[in-house]
């Protein structure tokens, strides 16, 4: 996928940078991703979208909407290939979608949304939703395999609490697993059933933060996986991801529920472990000048 | 020499007719440009791209107007007219005009020929026609609209005063 400074989007356009930043706020489009120093990046695909409508358009509203639909053809290609039960189709409609945005971008706007249409019109009992949901649950595990080694020092805990790969809750678990690894987290993700040699496990995995994602099982099967997690790896960070919870936080432990999307989801998750490593960090720094104190008031008396 | 710089190139329509430019958010008109190419997207809001209309039609700046195409969807909605109607362009944008205004009197003869009017302006084929609307749903409020063909691409212009 090509991406595009603000400066080199803003002369695609003919526009000034100001413009560009402008347009984002009120129509939400081009929607930049950020680089590492936070600067804008936009997909080359969805200025180009832009640019050719905005040759026939007459205002900026109608050619947003136009570019919109454009982009949005990937999506209708996608559900007609899994409708029609075509593999490789599939397949082709998600790299023409790759080619336009970025990985987390393609996932959301075209995999997950396909298959909430697919869902919507057939039901998520049937054969249809079955060969498509297993479809893009493999496409996104090998998208996991292909994305880079871990590079932070970063691991993250995933207590599975879906049913199955059909259950609808499954395919956006596997979209925050992958953007969490995209993120150079280390993730690993455990079904929650299953809790004997957990604390072998978590010991190696040593996590920073603890997910439970998913609806399916039982609240006791879940309090007991975690309870036994905490017992292994001490007090962390946990959080609800897709669990029919509303608020932000559960009221009697505190623990955080995270955004019903991947993306949003991981990005809170994200936030959540930086916050506490720089909590961390304050109070070793705080404990160190009170030891300091502590020295020198010895060595003075 | 002097004096051929206070002349100004002027623009005509298909029809002989000259014309102005506004930008379609803010109706202002573009400055020269001074680079090649110029752009479409209005240098003073950058909100709006710059249309063409005869000069007895184009907007003042304080006017308020919406840019309808011929299948009668709002494709533009001026600043002062998403503040005079109460709508915002991103979501006025693709409705149809009638969801916005009507003829003011149901009942008056032509009344029914105000979205057949559109149309007409709107292929480019049709003149410049004075009517009374007033905004859907409310009824003690009334303005005088001119429509007219604007572009590019063909469209109709309704300018609220």
């Amino acid at each position: 996928m090509r991406t595009l400074k603000t400066s080199e989007a803003a002369a695609l356009l003919n526009v000034s940078p100001n413009t560009l930043r402008a347009w984002e706020r009120r129509f939400g489009y081009p929607k930049p991703q950020r680089s590492a120093g936070r600067h804008r990046l936009y997909t080359h695909g969805e200025v180009a979208a832009l640019r050719d409508a905005l040759q026939q358009g007459l205002s900026i509203s109608s050619a947003v909407s136009r570019a919109r639909e454009a982009l949005s053809t990937d999506t209708h290609t996608l559900v007609g290939a899994l409708a029609g039960f075509e593999l490789d189709r599939a397949d082709s409609a998600m790299e023409s979608a790759l080619a336009l945005r970025s990985v987390e971008r393609s996932v959301e706007e075209v995999l997950l949304l396909s298959l909430d249409e697919l869902g919507e019109r057939y039901g998520t009992d049937s054969a249809p939703w079955a060969f498509a949901a297993r479809w893009a649950d493999g496409w996104l595990r090998r998208a996991q395999r292909l994305a880079p080694p871990p590079v932070r020092r970063l691991a993250i805990l995933v207590g599975d609490a879906t049913r199955n790969e059909l259950d609808p809750d499954a395919l956006a678990v596997r979209a925050f697993e992958l953007f969490c690894g995209r993120s150079g987290a280390r993730v690993m993700a455990l079904p929650v059933g299953g809790v004997s040699g957990l604390s072998d496990v978590v010991e190696s995995l040593s996590p920073d933060a603890v997910v439970i994602a998913g609806g399916h099982l039982p609240d006791d099967d879940v309090a007991l996986w975690a309870y036994r997690v905490r017992a292994a790896a001490g007090p962390l960070p946990m959080a609800l991801y897709r669990r029919s919870q509303h608020g932000a936080k559960v009221r009697t432990t505190g623990t955080r529920i995270l955004l019903d999307t991947p993306f949003g989801a991981h990005r809170q998750l994200l936030a959540l472990i930086d916050d506490r490593q720089a909590t961390r960090v304050q109070e070793v720094a705080a404990l160190s000048v009170l030891e300091g104190d502590r020295e020198r008031r010895k060595v003075q008396a | 020499m002097r004096r051929l710089r206070a002349l100004r190139p002027v623009e005509v329509d298909e029809r002989g007719l000259e014309v102005v430019s506004f930008c379609g958010h803010c109706a202002m008109q573009p400055a020269p440009a001074r680079h090649a190419p110029p752009s479409r997207v209005c240098g003073h809001c950058g909100l709006g791209l710059v249309l063409q209309a005869t000069i007895d039609l184009a907007p003042r700046h304080d006017e308020p107007f919406l840019v309808i195409d011929t299948t009668l969807s709002v494709c533009a909605v001026s600043a002062g007219a998403e503040a005079l109607l109460d709508i915002d362009e991103t979501q006025a944008v693709n409705k149809h005009v009638a969801d916005f205004l009507v003829p003011a009197d149901a009942n008056a003869p032509g009344a029914e020929n105000l979205l057949a009017l559109l149309v007409e302006v709107a292929s480019g084929c049709g003149e410049s026609r004075t009517t009374i609307v007033r905004p859907r749903q409310e009824f003690g409020v009334r303005f005088k609209a001119r429509i007219g063909p604007c572009g590019p691409p063909h469209a109709a212009l309704l300018v609220l005063s």
